[in-house]
């Protein structure tokens, strides 16, 4: 068995697995976990809860106003690595053939060149992310290791894939058993740190909504 | 097509003015040295249209050859003597390989050294038969 | 000893000069990419040689590498292979059969001890002790050792004789492997490919007879000159690959046009052989031009790598809704328990909180 035949296979295998699994088994856990019943009363002409949770994710979604140019230009990069990651991962003919063997669907791709311009726009922004953290005083203090590992298992997949889609460095099918190495690492530590604000963000912003939505302050 | 065809003077893509440089270097040194040398074509990374380039540039000389010995080959004296286009032919007239030579004469034209022994041999053979027939006659 | 006669002699015999050698060491060597001002030595050192005698042992095999290597139809430069060497053994294309042809085999072997250069196509059965794949009694396996042993270079020719190929698939009944597997104390050239271009194999012998030794090999023993670049480097699609345009069906409009076969599962990104360049049926086509994905036949286990339809991206899955769905269940169950501890702790905490409250009115 070659590296590419164990990457494509039991390496993403299990990856998927423990992702799928790790997911459920977070969600369940916080889900379910006991609450005390809100005993507050609801004002007059407080939103229904998922209008305010709706509201607050929006909200959120906004650019805050009074950040200096340091904190603003975070944030617009937090957006151009994000949203060039999410234009990569399904847009990307090669990959929307990976979610078809996965769930069955599939839509159509963008041009390969689109890719390639997102792509390295990501990686840019990516490193970017990296020098801010490093560089700012503050942010180093608060970083730690889930920081750090969990920005290596999101660069390597983006590096990776455009050195293996350019031909460059190693033997094509050793880059890319790498590429498929690197997001099975990555979706393997997905449920586990802070990665898992993809999905956590949606709950965390949307329970704060409707919390305080109940009681008439709309954030 | 019997006349020869003079070399135009049209302004070629880049790599065909680099072959041409090259290939100018070699007839030189054909002149001076008189050493031979060979171009591979199959194997440089010229689009048909540059390769149609490079036929027009060089033009068409005096000789043109088959040789058929095991299959075809067809050589072809450019419009500038010492340099030929050379072109081995397989099943079905296929180009198997296509070179330009520097040379007198291209490598596949003229006849062996050992092929003429051989040849001689086969020649004295062949009278040496005719007169013993001829005497057996008489 | 009869004088063995040199392949120059046996030319003229047939009545070729050694124009015929010129002519195909010029194309040897652009074949090679050697330098091609070589071919006047190599023709005038192929002329001086004596035909270099070849056993051909078939195994495991289909018999493919064969027809591939004997597709003319008229005297051409392809067939002039058959010149440069003395097919000593080839069960399929010599006269003799049965005791006189092995017994022609053991003479060849004998009288070029050391010299002789051992061609093996099909792969090799191992399974009880080789009985799956005998020759008049006489397990392939006992045989390939044996004749190795006094071979100059073997010659693995077809997937099945470099990698174990078909046999080898799963769940390979026969124990099948290759003949690098087995033959370990002599230089093994693998010339993989199911079946290989033609050129491939004539190439690598024309070469070991002219030169006396075998080409530059990459890391599977397959010669450079003919597997150093991929099928995708020199594919005449490319461009649409690197523009995104693919085929989604066979025969639809993408296809039609042209456009790249990777969603239908092609494998020539990680395919090496000359098949772009040197194509098939005398550079006529190849899988690609004619509307199919490659399937990778020149590689190690090709067979096994997930279907020939299943693009290269995507994962080689046992059966995703079997793993999500056992994925789910048990993080559902762990999520549960999870939760379940959570509560029981709450409620313990409670009922000591009630406790201590009780006690202190109390």
């Amino acid at each position: 068995m070659t590296l590419l035949d164990f990457a494509r296979g039991p390496a993403m295998n299990v990856a998927i697995a423990i992702c799928v699994a790790g997911i459920v088994w977070r969600l369940v856990a916080l889900l379910f976990l006991p609450r005390a019943r809100d005993r507050s009363t609801r004002r007059p002409g407080a939103p229904w809860r998922v209008t305010a949770a709706a509201t607050s994710i929006l909200s959120h979604m906004k650019v805050a106003k009074g950040l200096g140019p340091v904190p603003r230009f975070a944030v617009w990069n937090a957006y151009a690595y994000h949203i060039g990651l999410f234009v990569i991962v399904f847009f990307f003919t090669q990959h929307i053939l990976v979610w078809e063997g996965l769930v069955g669907l599939s839509w159509p791709g963008l041009p390969t060149g689109v890719i390639t311009v997102a792509s390295v726009i990501t990686l840019a922004a990516l490193v970017a992310a990296l020098v801010r953290r490093v560089s700012s005083p503050i942010l180093r203090l608060l970083s730690g290791f889930d920081d750090y590992f969990s920005w290596l298992l999101t660069t390597l997949p983006v590096l990776t894939g455009l050195l293996a889609q350019s031909h460059l460095f190693l033997r094509y099918d050793t880059m890319l058993a790498l590429h498929i190495l690197s997001v099975a690492a990555m979706l393997i530590w997905f449920p586990f740190g802070k990665l898992f604000h993809g999905v956590l963000v949606w709950v965390t912003r949307g329970r704060t909504g409707a919390f305080y939505g109940r009681r008439g302050v709309a954030i | 097509m019997s006349e020869p065809v003079m070399p135009e003077a049209v302004m070629p893509e880049a790599v065909v003015i680099s072959l041409l440089a090259e290939l100018s270097r070699l007839l030189e040194r054909l002149v001076r040295t008189e050493e031979t040398a060979a171009i591979d074509l199959r194997s440089l990374p010229i689009t048909p249209d540059d390769r149609a380039a490079l036929t027009t540039a060089l033009g068409r000389g005096e000789v043109r050859v088959t040789v058929e010995s095991g299959g075809r080959s067809e050589l072809v004296e450019t419009g500038y003597p010492g340099i030929w286009w050379v072109r081995h032919l397989g099943a079905g007239d296929r180009v198997l390989t296509e070179r330009i030579e520097i040379a007198p004469v291209p490598e596949a034209l003229a006849a062996a050294p050992a092929d003429i022994a051989a040849a001689a041999d086969r020649l004295a053979a062949h009278l040496a038969a005719l007169a013993e027939r001829e005497s057996s006659n008489a | 000893m009869r004088d063995r006669e040199t392949i120059g002699e046996g030319l003229a015999r047939r009545g070729l000069s050694r124009r015929a050698l010129l002519r195909y060491s010029a194309w040897l060597a652009s074949l090679m990419a050697l330098p091609p001002t070589a071919s006047r030595v190599m023709a005038e050192t192929l002329a001086d040689k004596p035909r270099q005698p070849v056993i051909w042992l078939s195994f495991q095999e289909c018999t493919g590498c064969t027809e591939s290597l004997t597709r003319s139809f008229s005297p051409t430069l392809e067939d002039l292979i058959f010149d440069l060497i003395s097919l000593d053994y080839h069960e399929t294309l010599m006269a003799a059969s049965g005791a006189p042809a092995e017994a022609a085999m053991e003479a060849s072997r004998e009288a070029n001890k050391g010299k002789y250069v051992l061609v093996v196509d099909g792969s090799v059965a191992t399974g009880l002790e080789g009985a799956y794949s005998t020759n008049a009694g006489k397990t392939n396996l006992a045989t390939l050792a044996e004749l190795a042993a006094d071979a100059a270079a073997v010659l693995g020719v077809g997937t099945c004789a470099a990698f174990g190929g078909l046999p080898m698939a799963d769940p390979n009944p026969t124990g099948a492997k290759s003949v690098g597997d087995i033959v370990k104390d002599k230089p093994v050239v693998n010339i993989p490919g199911c079946p290989p271009i033609p050129e491939a194999i004539a190439g690598t012998i024309a070469y070991f007879v002219t030169f006396g030794r075998l080409p530059d090999l990459d890391h599977l023993n397959r010669p450079m000159a003919f597997f150093g670049d991929s099928i995708h480097d020199r594919c005449y699609r490319r461009t649409f690959y690197d523009q995104g345009k693919f085929a989604k069906s066979f025969d639809d409009e993408g296809a039609r046009k042209g456009w790249c076969l990777y969603e239908l599962g092609c494998k020539g990104p990680v395919t090496w052989n000359a098949c772009a360049t040197l194509k098939w049926n005398a550079a006529t086509s190849f899988p690609i031009q004619s509307g199919h994905g490659c399937l990778g036949c020149s590689e190690p286990g090709f067979w096994d790598r997930g279907g020939f339809y299943q693009p290269l991206s995507a994962a080689v899955m046992g059966n995703p809704a079997l793993i999500g769905g056992a994925a789910v269940a048990a993080g559902a169950a762990f999520g549960a328990a999870s939760a379940v501890q959570a509560r029981k702790k709450r409620a313990a905490a409670q009922a000591a909180a009630k406790q201590a409250e009780e006690g202190r009115q109390g």
